[in-house]
């Protein structure tokens, strides 16, 4: 029996010997076997990385073991994974937008103008700077908004003091 | 197949140039409007009250605007708290705080009558779609509406009421890039034309040729000076250009200041570099008023500020990429 099963896998049994075997493996489950060891054995010969364990009688034993369960899935310990998500999502924003006012208020990093949303920025007011007018006064001369608004263009220079 | 492809091409060629002629008046008439307002700001006589608002801060002004044979001449007064004034005559301004005269100078821009250039008015066209909005009615005249909105995020939207008659600027909003109004300007009572008191007027000496083109010429200088200053900014915001470098002096400082200017059109960047004194440090960071921003910081020991109608990320892009770049 064993050499057959060896024939055939090397190729060298005629075509009506090999449909005769061929029905005796799916009847007999120690030819099954034979001819699953077989294969083991010429794999682990030829390919030592890749041994090829055959596993699916154990884990079908096993899964017929198991006991099947029809309940309804536990919703509140889902609830308060979300929660914890979206909390700690918060945090982590809350945390980014503190920093970056933080980065505004000192010495920012040139790429960080080009991200920063308006919203995130907190300017001071003006009326808390002096000497300010002389460079406002100096900039309106020059700003093309006093092409269009004239004189009223002045109304920033000074306002809020 | 060879009849159509011609016909084809001629559809498509006749469509384009549909397309320009439609297209190219719409485009005459918003960028027509703008000189218009330009003109009108310069060379109308009126006088009125406005209101200017950003955030929380309400305050009214009243204003004069002269235009006569001897030049130009504005007056501005606050309305609300301490009262503030400014004059200017031509090239002269002068400030004062309750009575008191608190500055007086000329300014170096040669700018008596400054008018949209052509330059400016292309500039203006690259960076902002120009579109015409309904009509209305600002204190009591009759309206045509544009809205200036920016191709980037680097720069704010403007909405601008004229008078439908003469051109001026009756009303203005200024936009962020969400459409919020965060600074606006308005007249709520104009006179145009007619008996205007002249009486603030300081008699002067009118502009001469010969004065203003000393003026052109030392301005020329001026910016020739300022052109060697060194500095320069390795990340320019898209859409804007230089148009002017100058050494100056500034207030009380002692020594002088370089202002370097640049524009897109509309909005203007100043970028004032100075030595860095021990006073000056106490400030840096940014300070905002409406759309008005400024950014100061010390680079290489100097005290680097920043002064822009545009947003903050546009003025500290320029800060951020400031660096003297040796002579």
């Amino acid at each position: 029996m064993n050499q057959h099963i060896s024939a055939l896998m090397d190729g060298e049994l005629f075509e009506d010997e090999a449909d005769a075997l061929f029905d005796k493996l799916k009847s007999d489950p120690d030819a099954d076997e034979a001819w699953r060891t077989f294969h083991l054995i010429s794999d682990a010969l030829r390919q030592p990385d890749h041994i090829h364990v055959n596993v699916s009688s154990s884990l079908r034993e096993r899964l017929q073991a198991e006991p099947t369960i029809l309940a309804p899935r536990s919703r509140t310990r889902q609830n308060a994974r979300w929660f914890a998500l979206s909390a700690a999502a918060s945090v982590l924003a809350l945390t980014l937008v503190a920093w970056m006012s933080l980065q505004v208020g000192s010495e920012p990093a040139p790429q960080m103008a080009m991200q920063q949303t308006p919203s995130a920025l907190r300017p001071a007011s003006f009326s808390s700077r002096g000497g300010l007018n002389d460079y406002l006064m100096a900039h309106q001369e020059y700003s093309p908004s006093a092409d269009v608004q004239g004189t009223a263009s002045y109304m920033r220079t000074g306002s809020g003091q | 197949m060879t009849v159509t492809k011609p016909a084809f091409l001629l559809f498509f060629w006749l469509t384009f140039v549909a397309a320009k002629a439609f297209a190219d008046p719409l485009w005459q008439d918003e960028l027509g409007w703008l000189k218009t307002m330009a003109f009108a700001a310069h060379q109308t006589d009126y006088s009125g009250t406005f209101v200017y608002q950003y955030g929380n801060h309400v305050e009214s002004s009243r204003i004069t605007h002269i235009a006569g044979r001897d030049g130009e001449h504005g007056r501005l007064e606050s309305l609300d708290g301490v009262r503030r004034e400014i004059i200017r005559d031509n090239d002269q301004v002068q400030s004062f705080l309750g009575d008191r005269k608190v500055k007086s100078e000329e300014c170096p821009s040669g700018r008596e009558f400054p008018v949209l250039l052509p330059g400016q008015l292309s500039l203006l066209n690259e960076n902002y779609i120009i579109k015409p909005e309904a009509e209305g009615r600002v204190a009591g005249f009759h309206a045509h509406a544009v809205l200036l909105q920016p191709k980037d995020n680097l720069r704010y939207s403007h909405r601008m009421w004229a008078h439908s008659d003469s051109g001026l600027l009756l009303k203005a909003e200024v936009l962020d890039e969400r459409g919020r109004v965060i600074e606006q300007y308005a007249f709520t009572q104009l006179t145009i034309g007619g008996n205007i008191d002249r009486s603030w007027i300081v008699p002067g000496k009118p502009v001469s040729a010969s004065s203003a083109q000393k003026k052109a010429h030392s301005v020329r200088k001026a910016q020739e000076s300022g052109a060697a200053s060194g500095w320069q900014v390795d990340m320019l915001p898209a859409g804007f250009k230089k148009i002017a470098e100058v050494r100056r002096q500034l207030g009380s400082k002692k020594t002088g200041v370089i202002q370097i200017v640049y524009s897109d059109g509309l909005a203007g960047i100043s970028v004032f570099i100075e030595a860095a004194e021990g006073e000056d440090d106490d400030h840096p960071g940014l300070s905002s008023q409406g759309a008005l921003q400024v950014y100061s910081k010390v680079i290489d020991d100097h005290l680097v500020t920043v002064v822009g109608e545009v947003p903050p990320r546009t003025v500290m892009q320029i800060v951020d990429s400031l660096r003297y770049g040796g002579k």
